[in-house]
C-alpha cells in the first residue's frame, strides 16, 4: 500500500465513523445553543478568577471593594460552581460538535490546519483548565504533576484566547443560528436523513431530549454542590468537597495549627502583637488586646476553593491598633503570623481594608475565644476578601512604607 | 471588507494576543521543568474525550436504539437522560470517594459520607426515571385507545 493508498484508506475509514455519528442533535444550531451557554460559564469564571487573583496579587494602582462584605463569597462561589457547570456543558458541547474531528480531507488549507489547532487547544486547555480546578478543590494535588495556582491563572487566558479565535473563525456560522429558523431543523435529506429516521422517529424529540439532558446533568451537578458556596443550597449539599458548617466552631478550615507549626508559639503565655511603623511600636499582649474597646461584626470567611460561611468575630478594629502608634490614615498593613514556613504566613491589606471598620484583630469568633485551628490567639478577618488573606495566628502588624 | 469579516479578524487578533498572554504567564510564573507535565495533560485530555468517552457515548447510544426499536422511542430518551446524568455525577464524585481513602490533610476536607450519598443519589435518579417512563407508557396507552389511528410526523 503506498502512502496515498493508507491516506485514502483512512479518510474512508473516518468518513464511515462520522457518518455513524451522524445525529439530529449535531447540528449548527445546537453548537450555538450550548456555546452561548459554555461561553457564558466561561467568561464568569475568568471574571471571577482575575478578582480572586488580583485580590491575593494585586497591580500597585488597584484598589478593592470592601462592600458588601460579602462580594468575594459570591464571586468565588459563582466561579466554582460556575466551573462545575462547564462539566455537562463542555461535554454536552463536545457532543455535539464530535463528527467534526472526523472531517476529510482531515487538513484542507493553512487556515484549516490553524482553524483545526486552534480548536484542538481550546478542547485540551478547557477539559484541564476545569479538571485539575475541582481536583484542587478536593486538594489531590498529587494527580497533576505542575503547581495549580500558576497553571490555573496561565490556562485561563489560553482558554479565553482560544474561545476569542473559535468564535472569530465561526462568528458567520454563529450568527446564521444565533436565531432557530424551524425550517431548518428538520431532518437531513439523503442518506443522513434515512439514517437519522432508522435511529429516530422524531428529530425534535431527540433535540428536546438531549437538551433537557444536559439540563438534567447541570442541575445534578450544581445543586449537589452548590451549597458548600450559597446557604440556601445546603439541604441538597450531597457531593460538595466541603459542608460549611463542619469543623471547629461550625467553620472548615484549611491549614490546622499543627500544620502550620505553631501550636507552642500560639498557646504560649508570653504571645504578644506587636504594631510598628517605622521606629515606633507597641507591644499588646492578651490582656492589653482585651482592654482595648471590643466591636462585633458579622462577616464571612470565604476560601479561594468556594466554600464560606457567615461567623460573627469580635476584636479590636485595625485602625484603632494602628492609632496607637500613630500611624497615618492612608497607609497599608503587613499582617504576619507565627507561621513562617508556609506561603501565607504573611499578607499584605491595602489601605481600603486597614481603614474598614470592619476589618479586626479578631479574638473571638461566635461568642467563643478563637480556636486555635481558627487563628488563636488573634487572626485578621476583613470584608470581601478571601480566607487566605485573612492571616492566623498573629504575631505583628507592620505599616508598609 | 464586510463587517462580519472586521469582526473576525478582531475576534481573532485578539484572541492570539491573549493566548499570548498565557503564554508569557507560563513562561514567567511555571517552571518549565513542569511544561512537559502540562503538554501531556493536554494530550491526555484529547485523547481521552477524543478516543476513550466519546466512542463509549456512540456504542452506548447505538446499543440503545437497537434496543429501542421494541420500545417507544420517549423511553429510550428519558434512560439516555437517566444513564448521562448518573455517569456524569459518578465521573464527578470519584474522585471524591477516592481522595477520601488516601486521607486528607484534616477532617474538614471531604467530611460527607460520599459513597453513601451517591448510591442514594442514584437510587433517587433511578426512581424519577421509573416514574417518568411509567407516565410516558400510560399517556402513549390512553392516546392510542384515543386516537388509534393518529398520524404525527413527529412520531410522539
Amino acid at each position: 500500500m503506498t502512502p496515498r493508498e493508507a491516506v485514502a484508506a483512512i479518510e474512508r475509514g473516518m468518513s464511515a465513523y462520522r457518518a455513524r455519528l451522524a445525529s439530529p442533535t449535531r447540528t449548527p444550531r445546537m453548537a450555538v445553543v450550548l456555546g452561548r451557554l459554555l461561553g457564558v460559564a466561561f467568561l464568569v469564571c475568568f471574571g471571577t478568577g482575575l478578582y480572586s487573583h488580583f485580590l491575593q496579587d494585586p497591580l500597585p494602582w488597584m484598589v478593592f471593594p470592601t462592600r458588601p462584605t460579602q462580594l468575594y463569597q459570591w464571586t468565588q462561589g459563582l466561579h466554582i460552581t460556575a466551573g462545575i457547570l462547564c462539566f455537562p456543558l463542555l461535554l454536552g458541547k463536545l457532543h455535539v460538535v464530535y463528527p467534526q474531528l472526523f472531517q476529510t480531507p482531515a487538513v484542507r488549507s493553512l487556515p484549516h490546519l490553524l482553524e483545526r489547532a486552534s480548536i484542538a487547544l481550546l478542547v485540551a486547555s478547557s477539559l484541564v483548565q476545569i479538571v485539575i480546578g475541582f481536583i484542587n478543590t478536593v486538594q489531590w494535588y498529587q494527580l497533576f504533576p505542575f503547581p495549580f495556582r500558576q497553571t490555573h491563572y496561565a490556562l485561563s487566558f489560553v482558554v479565553i484566547g482560544s474561545l476569542a479565535v473559535h468564535i472569530g473563525v465561526k462568528l458567520p456560522v454563529i450568527l446564521r443560528h444565533w436565531r432557530s429558523r424551524p425550517r431548518e431543523e428538520t431532518t437531513a435529506s439523503g442518506a443522513t436523513g434515512r439514517l437519522h429516521r432508522w435511529m429516530d422517529g422524531s428529530p425534535t424529540a431527540t433535540r428536546r431530549a438531549f437538551l433537557g439532558t444536559v439540563a438534567a446533568g447541570s442541575a445534578a451537578v450544581v445543586l449537589t454542590t452548590g451549597g458548600q458556596s450559597f446557604a440556601p443550597l445546603q439541604p441538597l449539599n450531597l457531593f460538595a468537597p466541603r459542608d460549611p458548617r463542619i469543623g471547629p466552631q461550625g467553620l472548615p478550615i484549611n491549614r490546622t495549627a499543627e500544620d502550620a507549626g505553631v501550636v507552642q508559639l500560639a498557646r504560649s503565655a508570653g504571645w504578644t502583637l506587636s504594631i510598628v511603623d517605622g521606629d515606633r511600636r507597641t507591644v499588646l499582649d492578651a490582656d492589653a488586646l482585651r482592654d482595648l474597646e471590643q466591636v462585633t461584626v458579622d462577616l464571612p470567611i470565604a476560601c479561594v476553593e468556594g466554600w464560606s460561611r457567615m461567623a460573627t468575630w469580635s476584636g479590636v478594629r485595625v485602625r484603632d491598633l494602628l492609632d496607637l502608634v500613630g500611624a497615618a490614615p492612608d497607609v497599608a498593613v503587613r499582617a504576619v503570623s507565627l507561621e513562617t514556613k508556609g506561603a501565607y504566613g504573611v499578607s499584605e491589606i491595602g489601605p481600603e481594608f486597614v481603614r474598614d471598620p470592619l476589618t479586626l484583630v479578631a479574638l473571638r469568633l461566635n461568642g467563643e475565644v478563637l480556636d486555635i485551628d481558627h487563628g488563636y490567639p488573634a487572626r485578621i478577618i476583613s470584608p470581601a476578601r478571601p480566607g487566605v488573606l485573612q492571616t492566623k495566628w498573629l504575631s505583628r502588624l507592620e505599616v508598609i512604607a | 471588507m464586510t463587517a462580519v469579516r472586521r469582526w473576525q479578524l478582531a475576534f481573532i487578533a485578539v484572541g492570539v494576543l491573549v493566548i499570548g498572554l498565557g503564554g508569557l504567564v507560563l513562561l514567567l510564573d511555571v517552571n518549565p521543568a513542569r511544561y512537559l507535565g502540562i503538554a501531556l495533560w493536554f494530550a491526555g485530555a484529547l485523547v481521552l474525550h477524543d478516543a476513550v468517552l466519546a466512542p463509549i457515548v456512540l456504542g452506548v447510544h447505538l446499543l440503545l436504539r437497537r434496543v429501542g426499536r421494541r420500545v417507544p422511542l420517549s423511553v429510550v430518551l428519558i434512560l439516555q437522560a437517566a444513564l448521562v446524568v448518573a455517569a456524569l455525577v459518578t465521573a464527578l464524585v470519584l474522585p471524591e470517594i477516592l481522595k477520601q481513602g488516601i486521607g486528607s490533610a484534616n477532617p474538614t476536607i471531604l467530611p460527607l459520607d460520599y459513597a453513601g450519598n451517591l448510591i442514594r443519589f442514584q437510587a433517587g435518579l433511578a426512581l424519577v426515571t421509573a416514574a417518568a417512563i411509567a407516565v410516558v407508557l400510560a399517556r402513549g396507552r390512553r392516546e392510542h385507545v384515543e386516537r388509534p389511528r393518529r398520524d404525527d410526523p413527529d412520531g410522539g
